[in-house]
């Protein structure tokens, strides 16, 4: 049937753009089409919205596609469109009988004629149409680069796409060079921005000669200047991800780094160690787990009959012996994720010292450092003196912690790896200042650990005032927190405990 | 029954429910395709009466299974009732004995009382808790499970066979399949994530505020005794209200109180100390109060503009509170943190992440 065909489309579509549907619920959906009359394009929203969008942070993407998919195609090309490279059937002008069709198509007519008509109503929702109307949004890079890549793809020109690439990688080159890059990594934001748009214009320019040169199909190198034009706004982007896949598949260069502090420096005089335990224990007994499904046996809560009955068989039934039973709380489970890069590098030892004693005291603790990459460092804390591990982290063997930190990836690895680990019960702490040197912060990361997470907890050892400054991107991370709280040292920690137990306990 | 979308809206406003196309379209369509219904929505938006509504148009008994923080399958389902089956034991005592008089050895005993054993197993010890009822219920019901988010998430996974099966399994007695397909309607006020599981198994609405003239008719439908133009300014008051950023703001119900007690104060019109004096009916948290209290003469505006009697046309009051006198760099930085909620919390989908691939 031809609307199971438009609605498999559409579903197709948004799944595309990131929103969760199983096939139940687009049988659902088809289902329910056929209980409500499909003249009144309202009605086929609303049952849509009703069947597909399970979660209200999709629905204005559902919106805005709606609008898309279920309208007229418009009579002349949007600029946008006119801009990219049109197959000969979308420019076009529709026949007459068409567009009338069309008309039927989208429910204005009043019988249902429209239903059988076996010209296929996904001629109008022209796909082309609607890739670049996506395109232009701001947040699609990823579709505008997959259109671009993939178009090569089809002419089967992969190498032909590298070969650009590299070009494109050693311009960048140079120009990082001139840029005075730091050792080690290369910084991409740095070399990026320093791209002015010129530059970036002769480059294209450049690349397109080059193209030209490499004996390669005409058309091809035409409909890739044209886009390249349309898309120069991204090269930096597309250049970046080229680069990240490059430097993935070069063996990782051996670090070597000389130990960037003696053992001595790492030692906790007695005094601060019991202080900070206590602090913790304080902290820990705040920290509540969730209410636990089981019930335990203890003096106090409700009677138990079938345990009473259970108890007191011995008395012939009666019952001598009640026992009651509770809920306990579940022991809380904490993920801790500590910044150790240079710009924290005066807290970090006291930021891991609060990691090893979290660790100590709470049953379940996964611990997580980073700096630009992120690694799991529960183990070596479990196994290890608190010197012993510490050491391990600065010495670089675990992660390099030369880099520039990168909230963003540090974030999104910790998403896309371990999010399995935080659950109803967990408590999320985060260390550090929030400085991602100007890379992207993906702050969407943080969000869903926030929503999986029982209480996401922030403590930054910078004071709240310059949070503003600088390429801190702490205001944008802070109102996605439960709570952000500024802790250098011990003396604050224990206020901060002391607020956090004195405060009500509002999670959700 | 509801024969279509249209006479969905009739019949709830038979029983004094006034819902939008939106509503009634999902409430129809939950009946014709047997599917439970999720509503989602800030508290107090009518989510509970619509299950009542829905009850009363289609005449079927409402069985509410209010959900809390350890709420289990004893509570949710079915519970033996030991005490009863102790006492039943207990005096019918003399009759098991006779039971074993011909009985030469234990083998035979056991055997004999094994014939006997779902006597103490069967439907005269089961309490029937909410879902139970509604599953073996020979007559259509309409369950309402109430505030789902409350619950853990042990038992969403345990409502799952409920919601697409309508089936439940009893260990002692096998499985009880439902005689009658139950209206099922699930709302949640969304302090978290439901599962995934569960939302696809479920039709899916949103109830938020209604807009300006639903929420009148709904007032006067439900407080008929309040004034015309006391009600129009009541709608124009509260809708200022929500504007603002409020950690509760006033929804229907409180609406609704507050007209009831505007009625009960005899109040012919809505003065600003009047406002005033009974704001305290619509504001629960103290720090909504001195937000409140701020703003007031902004949220008491359309009462001065309508001292002489005339019908609001409050659709071109704007309804944005004036922006707080320029302060210190703290109003940068609350701006950007606004900038940032809406960015990220209306469309969270815009990914730069690269994670989708393809």
């Amino acid at each position: 049937m031809m609307m199971d065909a438009a609605i498999n489309r559409f579903v197709f579509l948004l799944k595309k753009q990131g929103v969760r549907i199983s096939p139940a619920e687009s049988l659902d959906a088809m289902q329910a089409l056929t209980w409500v009359t499909l003249h009144d394009r309202d009605t086929v929203r609303i049952v849509l919205r009703s069947t597909l969008i399970k979660d209200l942070r999709d629905l204005p993407l559902f919106e805005e596609l709606f609008e898309q998919f279920f309208s007229l195609p418009k009579a002349s090309p949007s600029p946008e469109a006119t801009a990219e490279p049109q197959p000969p059937h979308a420019t076009e002008p529709y026949p007459p009988e068409a567009a009338a069709e069309s008309n039927l198509a989208s429910g204005h007519a009043d019988d249902d004629h429209a239903h059988e008509d076996p010209l296929d109503i996904q001629d109008y929702f022209d796909d082309r149409d609607m890739v670049t109307h996506f395109n232009a949004h701001q947040d699609s890079h990823d579709l505008r680069l997959a259109g671009f890549g993939q178009n090569l793809l089809l002419s089967r020109h992969q190498e032909l796409l590298d070969q650009v690439l590299q070009k494109a990688v050693q311009q960048l080159k140079v120009q990082r060079v001139k840029n005075a890059g730091r050792a080690g990594e290369l910084n991409f934001s740095e070399a990026l921005t320093a791209l002015d748009a010129d530059l970036i214009a002769d480059a294209v320019t450049e690349l397109l000669d080059e193209l030209n040169d490499l004996d390669i199909d005409e058309l091809l190198v035409q409909r890739l200047a044209r886009r390249l034009e349309g898309s120069m706004a991204h090269l930096p982007e597309l250049l970046k991800r080229y680069l990240e896949r490059e430097l993935a598949l070069q063996p990782p260069p051996e670090i070597s780094v000389p130990p960037r502090r003696r053992a001595h420096d790492d030692c906790f005089p007695e005094q601060e160690r019991r202080e900070m335990a206590e602090i913790v224990q304080r902290l820990c007994r705040r920290m509540r787990g969730a209410r636990s499904y089981r019930r335990h046996i203890s003096p106090r809560g409700r009677i138990s009959v079938p345990l009473t009955l259970r108890r007191n068989m011995k008395y012939e039934g009666i019952p001598f012996q009640p026992v009651m039973t509770h809920h306990r709380d579940d022991k809380p489970r904490l993920a801790v994720i500590c910044d150790i890069s240079l710009s924290v590098r005066n807290t970090a030892r006291f930021m891991l010292h609060l990691v090893y004693n979290l660790q100590n005291l709470f049953g379940q603790v996964r611990s997580f450092a980073f700096v630009s990459d992120l690694v799991e460092i529960s183990s070596s804390f479990d196994q290890q003196s608190i010197d012993d591990a510490i050491a391990t982290v600065f010495n670089g063997g675990l992660l390099d912690t030369g880099a520039d930190s990168n909230y963003g990836r540090a974030l999104s690895l910790f998403h896309n790896r371990y999010l399995a680990a935080v659950t109803r019960q967990t408590t999320v702490i985060i260390l550090g200042d929030g400085r991602g040197n100007r890379n992207p912060p993906h702050v969407w990361a943080l969000e869903a650990i926030r929503r999986r997470a029982r209480q996401l907890l922030w403590l930054s050892p910078e004071p709240r005032g310059s949070w503003p400054l600088g390429s801190c991107d702490m205001p944008l991370y802070e109102p996605v927190c439960h709570q952000t709280e500024v802790v250098r040292n011990l003396q604050q920690l224990g206020q901060v405990t002391e607020a956090l137990l004195r405060r009500p306990v509002t999670w959700h | 029954m509801f024969a279509s979308i249209e006479q969905t809206i009739a019949q709830l406003r038979d029983q004094q429910y006034l819902c939008d196309r939106k509503l009634a379209a999902v409430a129809f369509l939950a009946l014709q395709m047997r599917k439970p219904v999720l509503i989602e929505g800030p508290a107090g938006a009518g989510k509970t009466e619509l299950a009542k509504a829905v009850a009363a148009a289609l005449n079927r008994p409402l069985i509410r299974l209010q959900c809390y923080g350890g709420l289990d399958e004893a509570h949710a389902l079915y519970e033996w009732e030991y005490g009863k089956q102790l006492l039943y034991t207990q005096i019918l005592r003399d009759k098991i004995s006779r039971l074993f008089e011909g009985v030469s050895d234990l083998h035979e005993a056991v055997a004999q009382l094994h014939l006997h054993e779902d006597v103490f197993f069967s439907e005269h010890f089961m309490v029937r808790r909410p879902i139970l009822q509604a599953i073996s219920s020979p007559d259509p019901v309409v369950l309402l499970i109430d505030e789902l988010d409350r619950a853990e998430e042990q038992f969403e996974a345990f409502l799952l066979e409920v919601l697409s099966d309508f089936q439940v399994t009893v260990p002692e007695l096998g499985t009880v399949k439902a005689m009658t397909i139950p209206y099922v309607i699930i709302t949640s006020n969304n302090t978290r994530d439901l599962s995934d599981a569960l939302k696809r198994r479920c039709l899916h609405l949103f109830i938020g505020y209604p807009d300006e003239q639903r929420e009148l008719d709904i007032l006067r439908m439900k407080v008929p005794a309040l004034r015309e133009t006391l009600a129009a300014q009541v709608v124009a008051v509260i809708r200022r209200l929500r504007a603002l950023d409020l950690r509760k703001a006033p929804s229907i119900s409180e609406t609704l109180d507050w007209a009831q007690a505007l009625v009960l104060l005899n109040a012919g019109a809505l003065t600003p100390a009047l406002l005033e004096e009974t704001l305290h009916l619509l504001i629960k948290y103290e720090r909504d109060t001195q937000q409140v209290n701020d703003q007031l003469s902004w949220i008491g505006e359309p009462l001065q503009a309508q001292n002489p009697p005339a019908i609001p046309s409050a659709t071109e009051i704007s309804l944005h509170p004036p922006a707080r006198p320029a302060g210190l760099d703290v109003n940068h930085l609350e701006q950007r943190r606004q900038e940032h909620t809406a960015r990220y919390f209306t469309s969270y989908r815009g990914r730069t992440d690269g994670r989708t691939g393809g």
